[in-house]
């Protein structure tokens, strides 16, 4: 159940929640119940810096804080799924794509209509 | 005879390249029946691309696999070799390894966002109790979408979840769904490499966006058969609605044209459904996928005529 992407969320939501710099071994001893050896703390860490969630010190011993919170995190994502560039737009599908707001004014009219079913496309 | 096989490639080639296109994308009935369309697509886009560099090498030799000997030996099936077969030659080989570049460009690079978007969700978001593959994302947009791939990840965001009800939750599921099952992103990769190695061609452009809107329908209409309820065709219309206009006003108005309506037409489908397309037509318009596929095809690979 120590699933190294488990592991992950989990030494990243320590940081976000102590909101400070914090030293491996401190992470070790706060995520006791998972019986995590040192090493495997700082690959963890190791992993969430490659992907730009955690940045680290120069102090010794290093102390690890995470960058940006999740909220942030959600945001970048959300902007990306949002927003209008081609490739981004080919990653994923979205349900409905972005509309004006005069297309969500017509939406709406035409769905308020009368719903008997044989009424003719408007 | 060499220079007849040629002829008919590249009329079938400049048929494929604008008016067949021009006119599927115009058309009224795909609407009807988006599966078949999407076939149809598929056929153009792939025979599109064989008969443009099946033109350009048939000087070579009367099959495609003897033109290419010819080629790499430098020995012409007939005539001595003019400096025109040596551009044809050029060009075929150019747009050939531009297509399957650009094909395996945008494969690759899709794959990489989709990479990324997959472990920045699953990062900073719990798997949801239900389903292993369903992420709620904290946020009150209204947005629902799906990553494919070997592990495809379905996102909804609390916003949506807060905003629609249970029945239209369940309709979007069953659309995005559909999307996974049908492994709709390769039908719509084609188009995109099209698109981007031939980005002059307006056609290219048509394609893709005609591609993008059917697999939605496809989508919607693979949904509607596996909703219960009174009414899914309305309850699937008002979640496509409520999600537009929660999403809704990102654009200026003046990029209506661009994005084309497609929103509309997908709600006016669902709530004044046509007839499907009688079966006849259906048939033929299969039919005719099949043929234009084989006729590069059989152009290029039997020993033409004589």
């Amino acid at each position: 159940m120590n699933t190294l992407g488990e592991l992950e969320r989990s030494v990243l939501e320590h940081l976000w929640a102590v909101d400070g710099p914090v030293t491996a071994t401190r992470l070790r001893d706060a995520l006791a119940g998972r019986g995590l050896a040192l090493t495997t703390v700082h690959t963890v860490l190791t992993r969430l810096e490659g992907k730009g969630f955690v940045a680290h010190d120069e102090s010794r011993p290093r102390q690890f804080r995470a960058l940006g919170s999740r909220e942030d995190h959600v945001a970048e994502l959300m902007h990306e799924v949002l927003g209008q560039a081609g490739d981004r737009q080919a990653a994923l599908a979205r349900f409905v794509g972005s509309v004006g707001t005069d297309e969500v004014a017509m939406l709406r009219e035409l769905l308020s209509g009368p719903d008997q079913g044989a009424q003719p496309p408007r | 005879m060499l220079t007849a096989t040629a002829l008919t490639l590249g009329v079938l080639a400049v048929l494929l390249a604008w008016p067949v296109p021009a006119a599927l994308a115009r058309a009224s009935w795909p609407q009807r029946d988006p599966l078949v369309a999407l076939v149809c697509w598929q056929a153009i886009g792939l025979a599109g691309g064989l008969s443009i560099i099946g033109a350009l090498l048939a000087p070579w030799g009367p099959s495609l696999p003897q033109a290419w000997w010819h080629w790499v030996t430098r020995q012409p099936a007939q005539e001595a070799v003019r400096g025109d077969h040596w551009v044809a030659q050029t060009l075929a080989a150019v747009l050939a390894l531009e297509l399957l570049g650009v094909l395996l460009l945008s494969g690759v690079r899709t794959a990489a966002t989709r990479r990324r978007h997959r472990a920045l969700l699953e990062l900073l978001v719990e798997p949801a109790s239900a389903g292993g593959d369903t992420r709620l994302l904290d946020h009150p947009a209204l947005v629902a979408f799906c990553i494919p791939g070997v592990r495809p990840l379905l996102v909804l965001s609390s916003g949506m979840v807060a905003e629609l009800d249970g029945a239209q939750l369940d309709a979007v599921v069953a659309h995005e769904r559909a999307h996974l099952a049908e492994h709709h992103h390769l039908l719509l990769l084609p188009f995109l490499a099209w698109r981007a190695a031939l980005p002059v061609l307006p056609a290219a452009d048509r394609a893709h966006d005609a591609v993008r809107d059917l697999v939605e329908m496809r989508a919607d209409d693979v949904a509607l058969a596996s909703l219960a309820g009174p009414d899914p065709r309305r309850t699937l219309a008002a979640a496509i609605v409520a999600v537009a206009a929660g999403a809704g006003g990102q654009l200026p108005d003046g990029a209506l044209a661009v994005t084309g309506g497609a929103v509309a037409v997908r709600v006016r489908r669902l709530l004044a459904p046509s007839r499907p397309l009688p079966p006849a037509a259906r048939w033929a318009a299969l039919a005719s996928a099949v043929a234009v596929l084989l006729l590069p095809t059989l152009l290029l690979v039997l020993p033409a005529f004589g």
